[in-house]
């Protein structure tokens, strides 16, 4: 199944023939060396969020590792078997800047994953996502901490290095337009993820049916309202609130469900915990979390990325993956700046409908 | 039929787009060991991999599909995969 009505049978050549899309092609293949790694870099938070993925499952119960020169280490061992990409995440890594600042001396690309309460310093040149629930009143609510986004915007405004982090859950669909707005007019760079339930969680939170098609809407109205600030794309939103996850849509390759060590994810992926040890049954970007509801950004950044032969069926199937590369790019690489999309349509995922 | 010798031009093919496809330098297609492992000694990926396929499937008019994507680790079982391929279409 394509998005050509024709049926044609394209071949890559054929596709890459069009200028604008050889030329996004060969932006994007530049970055195809990237391989992660993701690091839990403290079992503390300074607030406690509903839902927390980290607070599920047994990683919360390692000791930290609170010794740099160990990162040091860790990391010289993770460049030697090719990892090219950090990610430091869990519980919450600012409360530990000198040990993100041991990864960065080491390994010049990555991301962390903060609720943007404490400002991480300059010196750590990696992208910074900070999380954003819904509005101050939600954020209260679900993460009991005050004047949630203002603090963020305060650490983190015309930073390079920030991209804010909306969650969208069943109950702040209508937030996201003030808090997009916010942001937009103090000039922060957002994208949007999806709050993909942990193992067991049945809290008011997880998404349903009608809250994944409204979702989708608003998504894509923020993305028109503000181009020029929000790193997504009409691909982003049909992959991220489809009524199927993103396994089921793309076969997740990370090694909690992806048996193959053969090549890709399945071979190179770790998921550290904040003692440094690492467990394949149960690595995957966000432990924990329930594969049958997950619609994670950082899952779809790989999985979605991924896929490149199974997109490579027309040209708009294949624009509509370029603008998830490109957009995942300009979200977790520092200097990548994200290009205008191609596809501005509801394009269906491989070997599935719209919806 | 196919013979030895068409598996030997479909091995040089495939070891010359592995060089044009992943900018690989000092080899030839004539000089790239088609026993060498690509994902260890090469240090090829799955995009790498995808890439590559996409050009063969031009070529050969022949999909690999991506569940066999584990299997072809070095360039003879890739030109014996696809060897097998154009077997069974004549």
């Amino acid at each position: 199944m394509n998005a050509d009505p024709s049926n044609k049978e394209w071949k890559f050549s054929e596709i890459l023939a069009d200028h604008e899309i050889r030329a996004r092609w060969e932006k994007v293949r530049r970055y195809f060396f990237l391989r992660e790694s993701t690091y839990d870099m403290a079992n503390r938070c300074n607030i406690r969020c509903e839902g927390c993925y980290y607070y599920k499952g047994d990683k919360q119960s390692a000791r930290e590792n609170n010794d740099p020169t160990a990162w040091h280490d860790l990391m010289r061992a993770e460049k030697a078997r090719g990892i090219t990409y950090v990610v430091l995440a869990g519980a919450e890594p600012s409360l530990v800047p000198e040990l993100c600042e041991a990864c960065f001396q080491e390994m010049p690309l990555g991301t962390i994953a903060t609720n943007g309460l404490k400002f991480i310093p300059a010196s750590i040149n990696y992208k910074i996502h900070i999380s954003v629930w819904g509005n101050d009143a939600t954020s209260f609510d679900i993460r009991n901490a005050k004047n949630m986004l203002r603090r963020q915007i305060e650490n983190y405004k015309g930073d390079p290095r920030a991209v804010f982090v909306y969650t969208f859950t069943r109950n702040n669909i209508d937030q996201a337009r003030e808090v997009s707005g916010i942001l937009a007019e103090q000039g922060c760079r957002l994208t949007f993820n999806m709050f993909s339930a942990p193992e067991g969680y049945e809290g008011p939170l997880r998404h349903s049916a009608a809250s994944l098609d409204y979702t989708r809407r608003t998504m894509i109205e923020l993305l028109k309202a503000y181009p020029g600030e929000v790193f997504f794309s009409h691909y982003n939103a049909v992959a991220h609130t489809h009524r199927s996850s993103l396994h089921e849509l793309y076969s997740c390759s990370y090694p909690r469900m992806n048996p193959s060590t053969d090549i890709g994810l399945g071979r190179s992926f770790r998921q550290y915990r904040t003692d440094l040890s690492w467990n394949r049954e149960v690595a995957c970007c966000v432990p924990d979390t329930d594969c049958v509801d997950c619609r994670h950004y950082a899952s779809g950044s790989a999985v979605v990325t991924a896929r490149l032969f199974r997109h490579a069926t027309d040209p708009d199937t294949f624009k509509a993956w370029l603008d998830y590369v490109d957009t995942y790019l300009a979200v977790w690489v520092m200097g990548y700046e994200k290009g205008d999309n191609l596809c501005n349509q509801l394009v269906a995922p491989p070997g599935h409908e719209v919806f | 039929m196919s013979t030895a010798s068409d598996l030997e031009q479909i091995i040089l093919r495939v070891a010359q787009i592995m060089i044009d496809e992943l900018k690989l330098e000092d080899v030839t297609a004539e000089t790239f060991d088609p026993e060498i492992d690509l994902i260890d000694e090469v240090g090829i990926d799955s995009m790498d991999l995808a890439t590559v396929a996409l050009v063969l499937r031009d070529e050969y008019a022949i999909r690999i599909d991506e569940d066999d994507y584990p299997k072809l680790t070095t360039i003879r079982l890739i030109s014996e995969y696809l060897d097998n391929k154009l077997k069974e279409r004549s």
